[in-house]
């Protein structure tokens, strides 16, 4: 098998949901000795792509996106440890949670595979998260983003108070701040001040590469 | 609207407030005219026990028999609604099976915070769950027999098979095992709408006039059609069929985008389906053969200006629905008067020709 047959079924596999064998094709690629970091790219990137398509073409639905995700997973557990620390160009890093008071977060988690799956580096904070939390978490990695979601109206303020926050410590520009969710608009994040307000999570992730000024 | 159809409401334009809110409702849900759609607010999910509502209660109307039933006549009382309706969450159902819920105040409404010790493979070997035996949901019961009565309708509220299941382990879990484990899926749903049924018919036994089903975590925005058809679906068939030799109407509620759906819920035979505010009511009336709900904007009914209210509640009446209510639950801090808008327009500033 060449290094683009095994790319292609591990594509294949990824978008199938088939965990299993793509960590066995990952397994695989380190016996040919191809680097971790093309595997990464060609193959398990580019079939969350293929997902991430699916997904907009209202193909595959949440728990698709779910399946996916820990296909993906096993085989970067696979071949991770195998990268070169100069394979990786620094990755966009995010922090992400649901507003304090809000427990749902099906959608905020849809953001975060798809945000980890085109290699951003993501501090997922939970749900009902602390507004100081975002905050201090956003410091202490030195993120790129700041992205909030809330899917009730009762949370929304709690978006403006973090900027707020980010303003009053002076860091305000440190940061990237999106903000998503059931209640949230463009008129709301620009009421509050937010960088970035998407409908989505594949508009997040898109918005995001063009944000840092990356490839998208 | 055809010419014998136009006739009938012209007719009915001269019976107007002929009917108690009970009958209108119940006329509506079995496709019967009216002189006008009722404005209701079923409870539930989508209830109207907003803070400036339940501000003088005491005690946690969530868990309080007396609270619960003060609190929904003080809904019926303060804000226009055209029914009592109980409980005020989403817990009670999944209560039972070892999960952790913060009961809320007048300020937020009560939730799951901590899911069940036990895996999905455990839960399906426990025995039923007996409604009349669990706290909570004989408290809701016990509300419902105290306040049945002859005009206003008593709507009885219980969270959807998928909601619950997903309050009960862990959603991300339940959505893996759709496709991952299909049969235990499938059997844990079965054992969780078992009891969801034996609830229903609990309430209808003291004398809920209707009952409704939320079920958002199964909507199509999040499920899909495929996975919607093969585990949404056949259980809300069941669910209706096990009512139906009880003859009380059963109204179910989607939030989110369930343009994907429609045909699929249509064919549960429930008696009214209820929409979010993203749903296009003219366009699902082309397409649903049942009874149409909804559909107020909530950000709306909290935030927007009364004349916005009033044009929202124009839109549904003019796309035809059949009964008024919000598009989904309402937010805690959304004001009485704000409400009042909505269901004022419906009663008074709603004309059929």
């Amino acid at each position: 098998m060449s290094k683009n047959e095994l790319f292609d079924e591990i594509r294949e596999n990824l978008i199938e949901m088939e965990e299993d064998a793509v960590i066995e094709l990952c397994k695989k690629s380190l016996e040919m000795k191809i680097p971790a970091i093309e595997t990464i790219n060609e193959a398990l990137i580019k079939g969350m792509d293929e997902v991430s398509k699916l997904y907009e073409e209202e193909e595959y639905f949440l728990p698709e996106i779910l399946m996916c995700s820990d296909a993906m997973n096993g085989g970067l557990d696979v071949v991770k440890p195998h990268l070169n620390k100069s394979d990786m160009e620094d990755p966009i890093k995010v922090v992400i949670g649901v507003v304090e008071g809000d427990t749902h977060d099906i959608g905020k988690n849809l953001v975060k595979i798809l945000m980890e799956a085109s290699g951003m580096e993501v501090h997922d904070l939970g749900r009902d998260v602390p507004l100081d939390a975002f905050v201090n978490k956003a410091v202490e990695v030195s993120s790129d983003l700041i992205v909030m979601s809330t899917l009730m109206s009762t949370t929304m303020d709690g978006m403006g108070k973090v900027i707020s926050k980010l303003e009053a410590k002076g860091i305000r520009d440190q940061f990237k701040v999106f903000i998503g969710g059931g209640p949230i608009s463009q008129f709301y994040a620009d009421r509050i001040g937010a960088d970035v307000y998407t409908n989505d999570a594949s508009d997040a992730v898109r918005e995001a590469k063009k944000m840092m000024g990356r490839a998208s | 609207m055809s010419e014998r159809k136009l006739l009938e409401r012209l007719d009915h334009t001269t019976m107007k407030n002929k009917y108690t809110e009970k009958e209108r409702l119940l006329r509506v849900l079995s496709g019967k005219l009216v002189d006008r759609p009722p404005v209701i607010c079923p409870g539930g999910m989508m209830n109207g026990a907003v803070t400036e509502v339940i501000e003088s209660l005491t005690e946690n109307h969530n868990v309080d028999l007396k609270a619960m039933i003060t609190a929904a006549k003080l809904v019926y009382d303060q804000t226009g609604f055209e029914n009592y309706g109980v409980p005020f969450c989403m817990t009670a159902e999944s209560e039972p099976l070892g999960i952790e819920v913060h009961f809320g105040d007048k300020y937020i409404e009560p939730r799951v915070t901590k899911y069940s010790k036990l895996p999905m493979e455990a839960v399906v070997k426990l025995e039923a769950i007996c409604p009349q035996k669990e706290p909570r949901m004989k408290t809701v019961i016990d509300a419902i027999e105290q306040l049945a009565n002859e005009d206003v309708p008593v709507i009885g509220n219980i969270t959807g098979h998928m909601s619950t299941a997903s309050s009960i382990v862990d959603p991300n879990i339940v959505f893996k095992y759709l496709l991952k484990k299909p049969d235990l899926s499938m059997e844990f749903m079965s054992y969780v709408n078992a009891y969801l049924i034996d609830y229903a018919i609990e309430m209808i036994k003291a004398g809920a006039d209707v009952i409704a089903i939320s079920d958002p975590t199964a909507t199509g925005e999040i499920l899909g059609k495929r996975i919607f058809e093969k585990y949404a679906v056949p259980f809300y068939q069941d669910f209706v069929n096990a009512i139906k030799p009880y003859g009380i109407p059963v109204i179910f509620h989607m939030c989110g985008n369930a343009k994907n759906v429609l045909e699929s819920i249509d064919k549960a035979g429930f008696n009214a389906l209820s929409f979010d505010s993203i749903v296009n009511m003219k366009q699902a009336k082309e397409v649903i053969t049942t009874q149409l709900m909804g559909n107020v904007n909530t950000q709306s009914l909290n935030f927007g200006t009364l004349e916005k209210i009033e044009a929202l509640t124009k839109v549904c009446l003019d796309s035809g629905v059949d009964i008024v209510s919000p598009a989904c639950g309402l937010g805690m801090s959304t004001s009485i008067r704000q409400i009042k808008s909505m269901t004022q327009y419906v009663k008074e500033g709603y004309s059929h020709v």
